[in-house]
């Protein structure tokens, strides 16, 4: 009986809670663009995530595989949807995430890892970036700042959100964050649709004084970047981008590009990867004045994190070549990507090459994945980091000796 | 009536989740509403006394949670503990939720068969429902018997109320922390459409 009495209070304030909250309606969408009825009958759906801890036990680490001579271990666990991490000066590593709102703070004693959330209940904070010891996160509708993070584990965030001029448009727009060479703030705006006339303020490409003042638009046409790097040598950016959904199994495939100056156009949303005319958002010459991309990425990819390798740990045909998380498809019947490749090419983009680097995550026969690498960071001993988004983990992979002949 | 608890230890854990939903709906920091350990048990028995016994809601607006994938319920269990989604209540009863206590209520109240709705339905509601679902393609992540999947939740036999209000609220208020899918996927539809959707959705067996 007081049970009863329980649940009908319990029901009462539920409801009263849900008409409190009771906003407009949102700005009309692009969903169904581009979701041609061909597809009507698809059970094509993004993956769903892991929001809960995974037990290192459950990490399949034995299925995965990393060239000979390198070393792939478990270094960190417990974070659900680790995404982006970035290094302070002082050795403490922060990583973004998205549904689960929060970021990560893991600090490494030489012997074992542990992590803490530096602050959370935010809007898919995936953005973060660092000057110094100075953290910056961004979330879809907030960028702040953390001063002297590493040695003020405390230390309030300092709101810059009125500075960065953020539009109210979710869909595509966590963020990923860097530092160019100009120590500036890179941030991307991703179309806020699958396939849309972007409005203004998005797919596109800005960077900012990391005060939020002086906001460029450095590149238009962009969909969807959720990784950028500069060259060692030339210090262009080049960035990962992806694709359409809903054109098939076969594309437009995710891409690679270079900028090698500001002001360029990338195509979206009428010209996609090396010269795919959109079907459903049309415009005469389409592909007229687009920079293509340096390299195809696969067909719905979902190309992450991108790292120029800069280290002395690894063999030295490694130098300058770069490291691309493809954090694997959904809008694809048979899975594709699930891996970390190594990309050479040289500085003008040219001579492209793409080779495999950390697979086994993907079960191609059961067509099932069990992880997906996300980012790369490079440590001070060159050692590489890969967050792992589903699992919440971060491998390391080290070089440990020529390989050894059979 | 199944009572395994000891009546006073059952009496505590409701006075605690109350006198923190007293403190959550006041301006008192949320640090005042301390977390009590629990068993599985007696977990298993909070959520049972507003979700039904079998975990099919016999009271309007609590949902049923029988049957529903079990990654469906992590996620929403996880969203609310981290204070991404505003429910008073259950943002008491998931406060001191190990990742661990999340993973098992989800896999029990998962496993648990959903029951039909009682009574026969209007069927020319019913069938206007059953023409918008086909038109919003529902199906396509939902699955053709509406069972859900993964994170995409059962709304076959859901209480019809239940529905209405979450149709709702997704279409005019974007929830953080998800895809903006379910938004999209109804702007602009009337709340008359919404009706006619609930009912059939509340009806399918």
């Amino acid at each position: 009986m007081k049970i009863q009495h329980a649940a009908l209070l319990i029901a009462s304030a539920f409801a009263v809670a849900s008409t409190a909250l009771a906003q407009p309606a949102a700005a009309p969408p692009a969903w169904q663009q581009g979701m041609g009825d061909k597809f009507k009958d698809s059970k094509l759906a993004p993956n769903a995530g892991r929001n809960t801890e995974t037990p290192a036990s459950d990490i399949p680490l034995d299925k995965l595989k990393v060239p000979a001579g390198f070393k792939l271990e478990l270094w960190a666990t417990g974070m659900p949807g680790a995404r982006a991490m970035v290094r302070g000066d002082k050795g403490k590593i922060y990583i973004g995430t998205r549904g689960i709102g929060r970021v990560y703070e893991l600090t490494d004693d030489g012997a074992k890892r542990t992590s803490r959330v530096v602050v959370d209940k935010l809007v898919q904070p995936s953005g973060v970036a660092i000057q110094g010891s100075t953290l910056y996160v961004m979330a879809i509708d907030k960028m702040l700042r953390f001063d002297d993070i590493e040695s003020n584990p405390s230390v309030a965030a300092v709101d810059m959100t009125d500075k960065f001029s953020i539009p109210p448009e979710q869909h595509h727009n966590w963020k990923y964050l860097a530092f160019g060479p100009d120590k500036k703030l890179y941030v991307p705006f991703g179309a806020p649709c699958n396939i849309c006339e972007p409005p203004e303020q998005y797919a596109q490409i800005r960077r900012y004084n990391p005060d939020g003042s002086g906001m460029e638009v450095i590149a238009r046409g962009v969909r969807n970047t959720q990784g950028f790097d500069w060259h060692p040598k030339t210090g262009e950016l080049w960035f990962t981008d992806h694709g359409r959904d809903w054109m098939g199994d076969d594309g437009p495939q995710d891409e690679l590009n270079r900028m090698p100056k500001s002001g360029l156009n990338f195509g979206y949303p009428y010209c996609h990867a090396e010269g795919i005319v959109d079907p459903d958002v049309k415009k005469a010459d389409a592909c007229k004045d687009v920079t293509k991309p340096v390299a195809l990425m696969g067909p719905h990819a979902a190309v992450m994190g991108i790292k120029f390798y800069t280290g002395d740990m690894y063999p030295a045909e490694y130098k300058n070549s770069m490291f691309i998380a493809r954090k694997g498809s959904w809008n694809r019947t048979k899975r594709f990507g699930y891996d970390v490749v190594n990309v050479r090419a040289s500085a003008d983009g040219k001579n492209v090459k793409v080779t495999p680097f950390l697979t086994g995550f993907l079960d191609t026969k059961d067509n099932a994945f069990s992880g997906r690498p996300t980012y790369i960071l490079q440590m001070p001993d060159g050692a590489l980091l890969i967050s792992d988004e589903q699992l919440g983990a971060i491998y390391r992979v080290s070089y440990v000796g020529p390989a050894k002949k059979k | 009536m199944h009572h395994t608890l000891h009546a006073g230890r059952w009496a505590a854990m409701l006075i605690a989740l109350f006198t923190s939903l007293s403190f959550a709906q006041g301006s008192a920091p949320a640090e005042s509403a301390k977390p009590i350990a629990m068993t599985f048990t007696e977990r298993v028995q909070i959520c049972a006394s507003c979700h039904g016994a079998d975990g099919n809601s016999q009271t309007n607006n609590i949902p049923s949670i029988a049957g529903q994938p079990r990654i469906f319920i992590e996620n929403v269990l996880v969203l609310i503990r981290e204070g991404l989604r505003s429910n008073e209540v259950m943002q008491a009863v998931t406060k001191g939720m190990s990742d661990q206590d999340i993973v098992a209520l989800a896999k029990h109240f998962s496993a648990l068969p959903m029951q039909s709705t009682p009574g026969e339905p209007d069927t020319a509601l019913q069938q206007r429902g059953r023409l918008l679902a086909s038109k919003l393609r529902c199906a396509s992540c939902h699955e053709a018997n509406f069972k859900g999947r993964a994170q995409m939740p059962r709304l076959a036999a859901q209480r019809e109320e239940v529905l209405l209000t979450k149709l709702i609220a997704f279409r005019d208020k974007p929830k953080p922390g998800t895809d903006t899918i379910m938004n999209a996927t109804l702007h602009g539809v009337k709340d008359d459409e919404l009706k006619a959707l609930a009912h059939f959705l509340a009806h399918v067996r």
